[in-house]
């Protein structure tokens, strides 16, 4: 065993330099003044409070977030009947759909987002509209996976047992089939809403340019504006709402887990 | 920056291989170098704007001097600058006139070895004369390609009267709504902005720019423009809308494919550039960096690069044939920047304005 934990350590390396380091970057840049050397480093909040002494940030932050929470909110209502149907066939097409649903991911994202722009193009869409279409398309199959996974792993014999006690398809649905799955749901909102709400390109490419999200901004201050302390300082406010937002899903996650033991 | 579209560089490549032929058949009656022997290293880093070289041009290099090029490119002069910063290391760079400027203040090139530039005398004076702006002893760099920046607009769409008399302030007409490509850069934007109302684009006066500012909100109520990059090509090459700002040499190019398109520089000035290639103080080897500088500047890559990307070419006789010739950019008048029009200007780095602008565009652009 002891010779097993030693294994460890290369990880630990791996993590600090490639997880550890690259934030405490991004906080050191957040809260220092443009123009620093690397050994003399000025302290400020400048960069938060320019964040928030105008509207028009706060705005696209609140823009970004209400169009991840919608993206998520179709995933769901879209990926769970899918998942469920899925669920329901025989073995070898599940295989299949679960075959179909990935087999876009082989192909990279930007390549399938501007594929979208050239379909679109024979469409008369709002520009909002085109970026829904593309945010949903793209994160549709991480949710459907992950609510599958959940259905799939539910005993069969559970449901049997529901009938036999009595319930209705509707009141199996309700009281067996979703607390059980609610575990995939939950997987599914962290992995649709995390990307969805720091999306960049999709925004970019099907957006038309007129439509900016928070995820533009950061790439714009970082690359075009060579402003890294005020990209940083966005980013940092970014982590802290999708680390509230994460908490709160946990939290969630576990009151759940509570009622069903 | 200036990145063409793939549909260019395919259409372009039949051209390419013309030129490829005909350009080896000249190259390959000089002399094969070793540059090892020459110079001491074979190996040289070329950092350039995205698609911004004919085909075939290091390929003839790398035989000429026996010698490996490596290349990578960038998409802004901003993103060139930050990677330089990261310590990475090169041994040419094709940066444009104000990036230049901010090198050489910051002591970032180096000098350039005037005994291995044969072929100088080949500039156009033109082109010579824009460089004085930034490099003002003409010591670190030698043009590239230069241009302006002006609008592509649809013949048939717009009254070429109309927009001759209205110039930049075509983009404030709600008869265009919908109609028009911006391009997303703070630094072209607020350079339509000022030009309109008559400032230099080089101003930082506070007033110049809250009113530039009023200026660009005022544009993107009243025509709802498009913010786009390098997409601009292609679109305007199938008129999907009919203005859009844009550099001369994409200009060029559009107007080459499609008769119904026509570039404009307005009458209140523009931005007029120029592209160079510098070495920087790093460089690992700067003797093969001249060479390969003093065969850019040469007759047959200069025509290849022009022929290929459509900007308007540095070396005189490219020059003067391109510009004529029917069958190349003769008779597109995007092609021939305006020159000594007193309203034109340089742009010249400003690290305060930069910062004064990059919050206000990404706010004329989110709108509200």
């Amino acid at each position: 065993m002891k010779s097993f934990s030693k294994m460890v350590y290369p990880y630990i390396v791996w993590a600090f330099v490639m997880i550890v380091l690259p934030m405490v970057m991004i906080v050191l840049y957040a809260f220092t003044v443009k123009g620093n050397s690397v050994l003399t480093f000025q302290f400020t909040l400048d960069n938060f409070a320019r964040f928030f002494r105008d509207t028009i940030f706060p705005t696209v932050l609140w823009r970004s977030l209400k169009m991840a929470f919608i993206t998520t909110g179709l995933c769901i209502l879209i990926g769970y009947p899918t998942a469920y149907i899925f669920a329901k066939m025989k073995p070898n097409n599940q295989a299949i759909m679960i075959l179909l649903v990935t087999l876009p991911m082989w192909i990279n994202v930007l390549v399938r987002t501007y594929a979208w722009r050239g379909l679109l193009g024979y469409v008369d869409l709002s520009t909002e509209m085109r970026v829904y279409v593309g945010m949903i398309y793209n994160f549709m199959p991480f949710m459907i996976l992950e609510i599958y996974t959940s259905l799939s792993k539910i005993d069969p014999n559970l449901i049997v047992a529901s009938h036999d006690l009595g319930a209705n398809d509707a009141e199996t649905f309700r009281r067996v089939i979703l607390p059980l799955s609610l575990p995939g749901v939950v997987s599914g909102i962290t992995l649709v809403f995390l990307p969805a709400v720091s999306s960049f390109f999709i925004p970019k490419f099907l957006g038309g340019g007129q439509y900016v999200l928070i995820g533009n901004l950061i790439e714009d201050y970082f690359i075009t504006s060579g402003d890294w302390n005020f990209g940083s300082a966005i980013s940092l406010i970014m982590a802290i709402i999708i680390l509230i937002s994460m908490y709160v899903m946990r939290k969630l996650d576990h009151e759940n887990k509570e009622v069903l033991d | 920056m200036k990145k063409q579209s793939l549909s260019k560089i395919l259409l372009i490549s039949s051209l390419g291989v013309l030129t490829a032929c005909s350009g080896s058949g000249s190259s390959g009656s000089e002399e094969t170098k070793d540059a090892k022997e020459l110079y001491g290293c074979s190996v040289i880093n070329v950092y350039n704007a995205g698609e911004y070289i004919g085909d075939g041009v290091l390929n003839d290099f790398e035989k000429m001097y026996n010698a490996k090029v490596n290349y990578e490119t960038f998409d802004s002069n901003e993103t060139m600058y930050t990677k330089l910063l990261g310590g990475s290391a090169y041994d040419v760079l094709v940066p444009s006139d104000y990036s230049i400027e901010r090198l050489i203040d910051e002591g970032m090139l180096q000098e350039l070895d005037k005994d291995a530039l044969t072929n100088l005398d080949q500039l156009d004076p033109v082109s010579v004369e824009m460089q004085k702006a930034y490099d003002p002893d003409l010591a670190y760099a030698v043009p590239y390609f230069r241009g302006s920046v002006g609008l592509v607009y649809n013949k048939n769409n717009v009254d070429p009267a109309v927009i001759e008399a209205k110039g930049w302030d075509i983009l404030q007409d709600e008869t265009y709504k919908g109609r028009v490509f911006m391009y997303d850069s703070q630094r072209d934007a607020f350079m339509v902005a000022f030009k309109a109302l008559g400032y230099s684009m080089n101003t930082d006066d506070p007033e110049a720019i809250e009113a530039a500012y009023q200026w660009l909100i005022a544009m993107d109520k009243a025509v709802e423009p498009a913010y786009v990059t390098d997409e601009v090509i292609d679109a305007m090459m199938t008129g999907e809308k009919d203005i859009a700002l844009m550099y001369s040499g994409d200009a060029a190019y559009v107007i080459a494919e499609n008769e119904d398109m026509a570039y404009l520089e307005p009458y209140q000035g523009t931005n007029i550039w120029e592209d160079a290639m510098v070495i920087p103080a790093n460089a690992g080897c700067p003797g093969l960096a001249n060479a390969f500088i003093n065969y850019i500047t040469d007759y047959d890559a200069s025509y290849a690069n022009s022929l290929d990307i459509g900007y308007t070419a540095v070396n005189k006789q490219v020059f003067d044939e391109m510009s004529t010739d029917e069958e190349l950019y003769g008779g597109i008048s995007a092609y021939i920047p305006r020159d000594g029009y007193d309203k034109d200007e340089i742009f010249h780095f400003n690290e305060v304005l930069r910062q004064e602008l990059s919050d206000r565009w990404n706010k004329v652009k989110i709108g509200e």
